[in-house]
């Protein structure tokens, strides 16, 4: 269970944000700071929080992320939880991190989270074989529920540890009785165990300065690769590659047939994508893979946008594009401006482009977090062959649909 | 007597009406840490009072976070400009929180007005801003003498309180707008409409009905709302108001500078419009808008009823759960209900006072509980406890209900369909209907399988047995 440390309003409007787009229930508790915490310091209040949580929700674990109010106060949260795990002979890990929305960007944010959960977890013990695979920056429920499925088939008997697992937790099935806090997830006993790995692959969050990969491999010597996600072919394949290097086992025969059908759809809809201009904006990884698959398919990455101010970004994003109109620490507006002046033919990207997309009649296919208005959002894959594969289908049908055709 | 069991601090939140004694209720207090209150805070009460404002340009001096996570997240439509759909924001940094934010502020408001001149503009405080002190005031009024128009500083450090301390700090914002421009009402009976946001359109149900009965609504805070309309508004001779919770302070405001009076009332439901149709005309006194108040309620009525009788018939008899923010249109809920035949099972808000809990309480049936500032946990044992089919909330509870396959209809600003007016009625009674009298309600959550069952299958039986026995299971 995840426990907000500042004023209501932080874990109400997160709850909102994500409850619109995974179409979930999503209960985030807060400190509920108010005028007098501010004042006198916020501990009694997370104290409080942190009992009336484990009383109402029995979790195994709580996560306690801070808001700029917490920050600025100055509430040592760590001194706090260690107080509280004394006075209340309490045993729940309880992870802290540091996240005031001033200090970075969402995507920070998550790789903080991340470094935290193997800080405050990972144990060395015995040296094992399996390996990690890290989801370093947001993807859907669907895109872990595929990786997951290809580990398994994957048939690498040391096995793997896979975390974050939104597949189960970010998409429950409906069922009598749901629980108060839903099923699946990582497993506390692996989170420990992450520190005994014989490797880490994360992939995604490479453009942030938090790495939990990183810290594994700093801390108890697990050595990191870090790969781009895995969106469209060659991508993929490097993703795929590695897997094979460090396991010594093939691709399973059935993700052949993906790449094939995947390189068969690329084929089927090349004409349609061929000089298509297309706005890509919204996270770093997300779009960096995605300005790559555009280039794969034929069609044109017009104007590139994100919120990240990052070099080695814009670096990639130009090898895979020259012309590429570049947009670092972007905001809607700057986007707005450059898409009425580049004759984009499609706009690829979150809800958040929703209003551009009606003013400018430029047809928008919703990918990335957030998704508030159009349904689907946990259930749409992107990483993979068949995520390329969808993805392509979801771009040509928007532009045949836009040309009535 | 407790209904449910629930945190300790809590109890007294809960209470179920019993007989003819109203209901006592702790209420108007801060929210138990833990407890995932679905209340939010005093920023998001500001925000959502002014943000219909549709000329007015929204500038929320803070981190990013805020003016994001309250991007375009009102439904309220306009029928002209679109500047409020932007959520401009001073994007403050670390360096900004150790030096101070004003000059960043300062700047921002320059460039805005440059690059969008509005009417305009409102300069919302965040968090960081109370506790690091920029003087926000300051910056505003030396901007608003730089470039002659009003930039109004709205106090909305989120830590302030709830919800309530931010609609009052909107209602001062926009108190300082009323009474600056002239303006002489073409009809002598002007009236202005506090509380109505135009959610989904809904404004356009009500105005017309108004202007039939030779009314001239001066100024709508704040739903489809300009600047200059609000600046007009203190030429009105009447205030009426809806949303109760975010707009009272702002009419008693009005009556003491201004001697407008105001009445309270509410746009949703048959029983309910005709009050509020009536009540404008009686307060004109005038013979012939009372006797066109009369024909208009008559027709229109006439007009929805077979519809509404139908759908009637499709929901009545089912029990309705309430969870609201405010209390007004718990209130009007209940009432709307009664006409479709609808029990109400629970009733509760985010926010509510004693007086709303009172009145409340004289309003529902024996057997009803009312909840203040309720949460999941909470709202889970409840409907159960309480057998309700439906839920009419926001947002954050819709896939709750869903995943406890109960019915649900968003009575907050996220929705879609106009609920205010003749014609709102009907679309919330289609909508119950919609949700209440769905297929999706009676698939079997569990398959009927021809070898796993609960009571066994012939094959698990002799797995069962065999590993009993000890012996390895050959299927």
């Amino acid at each position: 269970m995840p426990l907000f440390h500042g004023s209501q309003g932080c874990a109400t409007y997160m709850r909102l944000y994500l409850a619109h787009h995974f179409r979930e229930p999503v209960d985030i508790a807060s400190s509920a700071l108010s005028e007098k915490g501010t004042v006198y310091g916020g501990s009694a209040n997370l104290k409080m929080g942190l009992k009336n949580l484990i009383i109402g929700y029995s979790p195994k674990a709580i996560g306690v992320a801070t808001t700029c109010l917490a920050e600025t106060i100055g509430d040592d949260i760590v001194q706090i939880i260690n107080e509280f795990r004394a006075e209340e002979k309490s045993n729940i890990p309880i992870i802290p991190v540091s996240t005031p929305s001033y200090s970075a960007s969402h995507e920070e944010g998550y790789a903080r989270a991340l470094q935290a959960l193997v800080q405050s977890l990972a144990r060395r013990t015995e040296p094992g074989g399996r390996i990690n695979l890290i989801i370093g920056s947001f993807v859907s429920p669907a895109d872990v529920r595929y990786l997951k499925n290809m580990i398994i088939d994957w048939g690498f008997a040391d096995g793997f540890i896979l975390f974050p697992d939104i597949s189960e937790t970010l998409d429950a099935p409906r069922e009598e009785n749901p629980p108060r806090i839903t099923e699946g997830g990582t497993t506390l006993e692996d989170m420990v165990d992450t520190a005994n790995s014989r490797c880490t692959l994360t992939i995604g969050g490479r453009f942030q300065s938090s790495s939990a990969g990183g810290f594994l491999e700093r801390e108890f010597r697990v050595p990191q690769t870090a790969l781009p996600l895995p969106i469209g072919l060659k991508d993929t394949d490097l993703f795929v590659s590695m897997l094979e290097e460090q396991t010594g086992i093939a691709l399973p025969e059935r993700y052949e047939a993906q790449r094939g059908r995947l390189l068969d759809t690329l084929a089927d809809v090349h004409k349609y994508l061929a000089g298509v201009r297309v706005a890509v904006y919204g996270d770093s990884d997300i779009v960096l893979g995605l300005t790559r698959f555009l280039c794969e398919a034929g069609a044109i990455p017009a104007v590139v946008a994100t919120g990240l101010r990052s070099t080695r970004f814009e670096a990639e994003i130009r090898a895979a594009s020259e012309d590429a109109l570049i947009l670092l620490g972007a905001d809607f507006s700057q986007i707005h401006d450059k898409i009425r002046n580049a004759r984009i033919d499609l706009m690829l990207g979150t809800s958040n482009g929703r209003q551009i997309s009606k003013k400018e009649g430029i047809p928008l296919v919703r990918v990335g977090l957030p998704n508030h208005d159009r349904v689907g959002a946990t259930r749409q894959l992107l990483v993979g062959y068949e995520g390329a594969t969808r993805l392509a289908d979801a771009i040509t049908n928007a532009l045949l649909d836009e040309n009535n055709l | 007597m407790s209904v449910i069991k629930t945190f300790e601090g809590r109890e007294g939140h809960i209470s179920q009406k019993t007989g003819y004694d109203p209901v006592s209720l702790s209420c108007s207090n801060e929210s138990l840490a833990g407890a995932v209150s679905q209340r939010a805070c005093v920023y998001s009460g500001a925000r959502v009072v002014l943000n219909p404002l549709t000329d007015a340009l929204h500038l929320v001096h803070g981190p990013i976070g805020c003016a994001s996570y309250t991007w375009d997240i009102r439904g309220s439509s306009s029928s002209g400009p679109d500047l409020y759909k932007n959520s401009f924001s001073t994007d403050m940094s670390e360096l900004d929180v150790v030096y101070g934010g004003e000059k960043k502020l300062a700047r921002a408001i320059r460039d805005l007005a440059e690059r969008f001149h509005p009417p305009a503009i409102f300069v919302y405080s965040t968090c960081i801003v109370g506790i690091i002190g920029d003087d926000l005031k300051a910056v505003c009024r030396s901007a608003t003498a730089e470039l002659g128009l009003p930039v109004i500083p709205v106090r909305s450090e989120g830590f302030r309180g709830n919800k309530n301390e931010g609609y009052k700090a909107a209602c001062n914002a926009l108190f300082e707008l009323v009474g600056t421009k002239e303006h002489r009402p073409a009809s002598p009976y002007a009236i202005n409409l506090l509380g109505e946001y135009n959610v989904a359109g809904d404004l356009w149900a009500i105005k017309p009905l108004f202007e039939e009965m030779g009314i001239e609504v001066v100024a709508t805070f704040t739903g489809d709302g300009r600047v200059a309309e609000i600046q007009r508004s203190h030429t009105a001779r009447l205030n009426l108001v809806q949303c109760s919770g975010s707009m009272t302070y702002l009419a008693k405001k009005m009556e003491e500078r201004y001697g407008i009076p105001y009445q309270h009332i509410s746009f949703f439901g048959l029983g309910d419009l005709a009050s509020a149709l009536r009540c404008a005309a009686r307060f004109f006194a005038d013979e012939s808008m009372l006797a066109k108040a009369e024909e208009i309620i008559e027709r229109e009525t006439a007009q929805v009823m077979p519809k509404i009788v139908y759908y009637r018939s499709r929901v009545q008899g089912k029990k309705a759960a309430i969870y609201m923010g405010g209390a007004a249109k718990a209130v009007s809920l209940v009432r709307a209900f009664e006409e479709l035949g609808m029990e109400v099972v629970i009733i509760g808000t985010q926010t509510g006072d004693r007086d709303d809990y009172r009145k409340i309480s004289c309003m529902v049936r024996d057997g009803t509980v009312i909840v203040d500032d309720a949460n999941p946990l909470e709202l889970r044992e409840l409907l159960a406890v309480q057998k309700a089919d439906l839920l009419v909330a926001g947002v954050k509870e819709r896939f709750f209900a869903y995943k406890l396959g109960i019915a649900f209809c968003d009575f907050n600003h996220d929705r879609t369909t106009s609920f205010e007016g003749y014609d709102g009625l009907v679309n919330f009674a289609q909508e119950l209907d919609a949700s209440l009298n769905s297929p999706v309600w009676r698939l079997p959550l569990r398959r009927s399988s021809p070898i796993v069952g609960s009571q066994g299958s012939e094959i698990e039986k002799t797995i069962e047995k065999a590993a009993e026995g000890g012996v390895q299971a050959g299927v």
